[in-house]
Formats: C-alpha cells, structure tokens, sequence
C-alpha cells in the first residue's frame, strides 16, 4: 500500500474500530469495576460482564438495548449499567477522535477533519444499531439450527454406537464451523458496512504535505500535552480517588457465602452507657423503695386496726407471739 | 551581593539530589538508568511486546498476594480447607485478596499463550534469540507447575481430586513418572506428604526457579535485543525507531493496569468459592482439572487414548513430543523470513494448533454438562 491508496472498507473499519475499542476498554473497564464493587450493577448471566465489556464498543452501544428489547431479555439489573453505558459515549468519541486523527495523518496522508470523533462514533453507532441485531438473529439461527442437525445426525441408527466424547467433538466441530463460517461472513459484511461509512469522512479531509518523518512526528507531537505535568498529576489524582472509592465501596467479607460458613444473623445490641444504667438503675429503687414504703405503711396500719379489734376482745382472750412471716422493718426505715 | 547569593542558592543540590548522588556515587544508578530505559526499540513501541512486562507484573503481584495469603494459611490436612474458609469467610478482604490470586494464575497462563503466540508469530525465535526462546518455554512449564501444585492447596474435593487425576497422568511417564508420581502423593492416596510438598514446591521451590529463569530471559534479551517488527519499509523503521522510555514504559504500564483492573473485575465478578471438604470419596463430583488443562484432559477420554498404552500416548507422548518440537523450533527453522504471511507452515500449525486447544476444551466443558 503506498501512502496516497485509501485502504479497503473492510481492512479500514478493522483498523479504526480496533485500536478504538482497546483505546477506550481501560478507561470503561475502571468504572465497570467501581460500579460492580458499589454494588450498583448485578449480572444474571455469567458471561454478561464480557458482553458488557465488548458490547459497550463504538459500534455496539445502542445496537444491546435493541437488542435486549427486541429478544425480551435483559443481562442484569442495577443502575450501574445505564451508567456504565452513557460514560462509554464520551469515552469512545475521545478514543476515536485520538486514533483517527493519528491513521489519517500517517497511513492515509490526509487532513483529519474537526470533529472527526464525534462524526465516526455518530455513524457506526447507526450502522451497529441497523445491524448488529441482525447479525444476532441470523448467527443466532444459523447456530440453533447447525445444532439440532449435528445432534440429529448423530441420532441415526449407525452413529448411535459413537462413544460421548467423539461424539461431543465431532458434534461440536460440526455446528462450530458452521456457526462460525457464518459469524464471519457476517462480521465482514458489517465491516464493509461501517467501513463505507468511515471512508465518507475521508472524502471530505484535505491531503497533508511533508515527509513520513515529519508525519509521523506530528501525530506523536499531538498526544503530548502541553502541559505534562498537569496531565500526570490530573491522572495520578483519578487513580487515588478510583483506587480509595473502590476499597472503600469493597465489601470485607465475601458476596458469596459457603453453606458451611454462613454466619448467624445476630442483632445488634445497643451501646452500654454506664452513667444512664446507673441512673435508670437508681430510678427504679427509688421506685421500688416508695413501693415498699407504701405497703408497709398499709401492713403497720392493717395491724394497727388488727391490735384495736383483737383489744377489744382482749378480756376473752390471752395475747398471741407475733408470726414468723410477719415483715421486718426495712434498713431504709432505720435511723 | 543578593545575586551571588541567588546564584549559589541555585546551584546548591537539594536533599533529593544529594542522597540520589550519594546512592549513584555507590551503586551507579545513573548507569543502569540509563541501560534499563535507553534501549532501543527498533520499528518503536508497540502494543505486541506488553505481555513480557505484564507477565513480570503478573508474577510480582501474585508473589505479594500469596504472601497476604500465607499469613493465614495453614498447609495441613486437618486445618488447609478450614483456614481457607476462614480467609474467605473472617479475614476482612479475604475473599477478595484469594480471589484475585486465583484469577491472577488464570491471566499467568492466558498472558504466556499470548506473549509465546506473538514471539513465535513474529519469528522473535530465530537466531540470534534461540536461547530466549528455551528459557521461555522452560517459564512456560514453571507457569503451569505453578498452577497445577497452587490448586491442591485449598484442600476442597476439587482440589484433591484434580491433584489425583494430575498425578495418575504423570505416573504414565516412562522411567521417572512412577518415582514422581509416588514423591508428589508422599504415599498411597493424597494426604498430608502430599499438601506438605505442594505447598513447599508452590512457595518455595517454584517462585525462587521462576525468579532465576526470568531473571535470565531477560538478560539474553537485552542481550540479543529487541526483534522488531517482521515487516515495514526501512523509511517507516528508521522514523519510528524509539528508546524504551517512555512511549514503551508507557504502553507497558497501560497494559498492566488494564491486566489488573480485568483481574480485580474478575475476583469480584466470580470469587473463589470452595466445595465440600477433600475426602477419598469423590460422591457426585466428577473430577476435572483446571481450565487450562482440560484440553488435554477430554483428549485422554477419546477412545484412542484408552488403555494404558494409550494414556502414555496421549498424556505424555504427545504432549511431550511437542513441547520438544518446540524446544528445537529455532533450530529446525533456519529461514531467516520473520514474515508470518510468507511463513504458511508456521501461520497454518498455529492455527491448528489453537483450534484444537478451543475444541478440546469446549467440548470438556460440553461434557461436564452432559455428565451433570
């Protein structure tokens, strides 16, 4: 290829789309991560963090909502992946702003245009929303149908006596190339697609002039920023607040509990304040003292009106010895 | 008056500078700065050449894990399953400190199919690099040894029996393999002997053979330096051809936190849960080893490889013959086209090779179902 050639839709799509996605995956991968550890994104799915992960690519991002309204499916629950996908925009639009200011200036030898992120992440993100979910049902068909006939074939009467890992091997190398044959016709199809629509914003940039030297010195030139320092202590900074938000939002113990380690739900007891124990203790006896104060004045008045009765009676009968049960005057009554 | 002051103010070092001269005056620290940083890239920096960095970081990261872990783990019988429950289930960040160990020997191994693919993929094996190469597969067994005594460790029914399985494989081996097999198991059934030898191999033998070899690989390569890229004109070289610092150093560290951001993302994704304790019993638990072994693992259950002679075949014969394949790559393949698409027969086996791997292991993972 020389300089002046505008490659292949397909090999141009394949360039631009792969340096954007692992341009931008550091970046989404952070938040993911804060987002899972904040608990504010749960999966049903094993798998659907990766599908996060690839889904969330310049070309993918409104593609899986149709996706998942169209196939009444969803892959989790949490407000962390609406999040999630509404901080991937500005990300890629940057990622792809930086890689095709730098493929325009050295390998296609063009002006990149202003705006050139925006407009890119704008267009393949119509194509994957047209055609990603397209591509789903048709790989998704394709792969049901190659199933059920190798697993069909090896119903038949001759191929029943094939041992289970033959069988599983050989069933599975039958729909996977199947499968996969179609996947990647489909996937070059949509290259070719996205790749046509990339090559229209070629069309309107400018040729630059100079060497490959001096191309390739200002593509570098431009990823350096003007003020270094700011930029190191800027990400610095985003690394500590990430990196402290996310031990702090880290749960001690395990999310997933062994059933031989499940710990007993105890509640918690409220804190031990002494000087209120010791008054609401003090409060009580002096509650209990009253009380006590109350029925021995009503006992030493019952006796009282018990002595004037049996006096009365006192010239028919002797004095009797006073009971064993009858109450001892309290210490608090004693001088 | 006041400038002479400004001026020999100036020039006079700070604290920093004078401790660095110090240290420098002694060590020459400059010296090796200047040898780490300044080497040349030829073609410069490139995403392709991340993965021996990352693998260092892997390694380091994984030796400070393990050390965390040790702390609390107790390498008996009686106590290794309770002790890992108790890091998992008391030890605040426990769960997450074994999980990230676990997954970090997962990314060990997926990091060194990478870093081995792009070396023999950019033909970085041929003369002068022969010997990078021997020393690199020779890490590539210490990689996987790495995984296979680490899994043992948990004392779960997992644990034992993929170390069981493991272990009745190796036994196949002529000549060493019953001798091995019987030093590993330390008697007749996996036990304390053999969880005692294990652990020392995983932490002991292992990382100080791992230490060494690294420590090797990479002084043949500053040695015989970077390959480059196989292909480009001698204009885009020469324009591109950059020192290690900074665009690589920065490239390697990107890569490093992206591995570790993926790593954490993974503990807490899917932490390590164990199963029931290691009993000789294996009940409805159908033994099966790590992922990255389960290639080889459903290989053994075709019908060809049945039998003893067929055991030998498939779990030592041939895997063996291709790791000496490998071993003698550099040496068969004299060609001096680095090229992949004008090296068909290297471009063709790799492909092969891969696509075997895949179907193995997902048809084991296919047959795991089949099985439950």
């Amino acid at each position: 290829m020389t300089d002046q050639e505008v490659p292949s839709p397909v090999k141009l799509a394949l360039k631009l789309l792969w340096f954007t996605f692992w341009t931008g995956f550091p970046l989404k991968l952070a938040f993911a991560l804060l987002f899972l550890a904040m608990g504010m994104i749960n999966f049903e799915a094993r798998i659907a963090l990766g599908f996060v992960m690839v889904l969330a690519s310049p070309v993918t991002i409104l593609a899986l909502p149709i996706l998942m309204m169209g196939l009444d499916s969803h892959i989790g629950e949490g407000v962390g992946i609406g999040l999630l996908f509404l901080l991937c925009i500005p990300i890629d639009i940057w990622a792809y702003g930086v890689v095709a200011r730098t493929y325009f200036i050295e390998r296609l030898r063009l002006e990149p245009p202003e705006g050139i992120g925006l407009s890119l992440w704008i267009k393949t993100a119509v194509v994957g929303a047209l055609y990603l979910p397209i591509l789903w049902l048709v790989v998704g068909f394709t792969t049901d149908t190659a199933i059920s006939v190798a697993h069909s074939l090896f119903e038949m009467e001759f191929l029943k006596g094939v041992p289970v890992a033959e069988r599983i091997g050989a069933e599975l190398v039958l729909w996977g190339t199947v499968a996969t044959v179609v996947l990647l016709v489909m996937l070059l199809i949509g290259l070719w697609l996205a790749g046509r629509v990339i090559q229209s914003s070629t069309k309107q940039a400018q040729p630059v002039s100079g060497t490959y030297l001096g191309r390739v010195m200002r593509w570098d030139l431009m990823r350096v920023p003007a003020d270094q320092g700011l930029m190191l202590t800027a990400f610095a900074g985003t690394g500590i607040v990430l990196s402290l938000l996310f031990w702090t939002a880290l749960p001690a113990t395990t999310p997933r509990p062994h059933d031989c380690c499940k710990k007993p739900e105890v509640k918690a007891q409220p804190p031990y304040k002494p000087i209120d124990a010791l008054n609401k203790d003090e409060k009580v006896i002096a509650q209990l003292t009253t009380q006590l104060d109350a029925l021995e004045k009503k006992k030493a008045e019952e006796e009282a009106q018990g002595k004037s009765k049996r006096k009365g009676k006192a010239g028919k009968e002797p004095a009797k010895a006073p009971s064993a049960n009858a109450p001892v005057q309290s210490e608090s009554k004693k001088p | 008056m006041s400038m002479q002051q400004s001026s020999s103010t100036s020039t006079r070092p700070t604290a920093l500078e004078k401790v660095i001269a110090f240290v420098d005056e002694r060590v020459g620290l400059k010296t090796l700065q200047a040898k780490m940083l300044n080497e040349p890239v030829p073609g410069g920096s490139r995403w392709a050449y991340i993965f021996g960095s990352i693998l260092l970081f892997i390694f380091i990261m994984q030796a400070v894990t393990g050390i965390l872990l040790m702390f609390y783990y107790v390498p008996t019988a009686d106590h290794a399953y309770a002790s890992t429950q108790y890091i998992i289930h008391d030890v605040d960040y426990g769960w997450f400190l074994l999980s990230y160990h676990f997954w970090g020997s997962t990314a060990m191994v997926v990091c060194v199919f990478a870093h081995m693919s792009q070396v023999f993929l950019w033909g970085a094996y041929k003369k002068p690099r022969e010997l990078i190469w021997l020393v690199g597969l020779a890490l590539f067994g210490l990689v996987m040894a790495f995984g296979f005594t680490g899994y043992l460790l948990p004392w779960d029914q997992r644990a034992y029996w993929a170390t069981t399985v493991g272990v009745e494989i190796m036994d196949k081996t002529p000549i060493v393999g019953d001798f091995m097999a019987r030093f590993l198991k330390g008697g007749p059934t996996p036990g304390q002997m053999t969880l005692s030898r294990f652990f020392v191999i995983h932490v002991m033998i292992l990382p100080a053979a791992l230490m060494g070899l690294a420590g090797l690989h990479l002084f043949l390569f500053r040695k015989a330096g970077p390959a480059g890229p196989f292909r480009g004109s001698v204009e885009e070289l020469k324009a591109k051809s950059d020192y290690f610092f900074p665009r690589q150093v920065w490239k390697d560290i990107v890569g490093m936190v992206t591995v570790f951001l993926a790593i954490c993302a993974l503990a807490f994704w899917e932490p390590v849960v164990l199963l029931e304790e290691a009993t000789p019993d294996p009940g409805d638990y159908h033994p099966e080893p790590e992922w990255y072994f389960l290639f080889l693992f459903q290989m053994l259950r075709l019908k060809i490889f049945a039998g003893e002679f067929g055991q030998f075949l498939g779990a030592v014969a041939l895997p063996g013959a291709f790791m000496a394949f490998l071993a003698a790559l550099p040496f068969i393949d004299r060609d001096p086209e680095r090229n992949i698409f004008k090296r068909p027969i290297a471009l063709i086996g790799w492909i092969v090779v891969m696509t075997t791997i895949l179907i193995f292991t997902v048809s084991a993972i296919i047959n795991r179902e089949f099985l439950d």
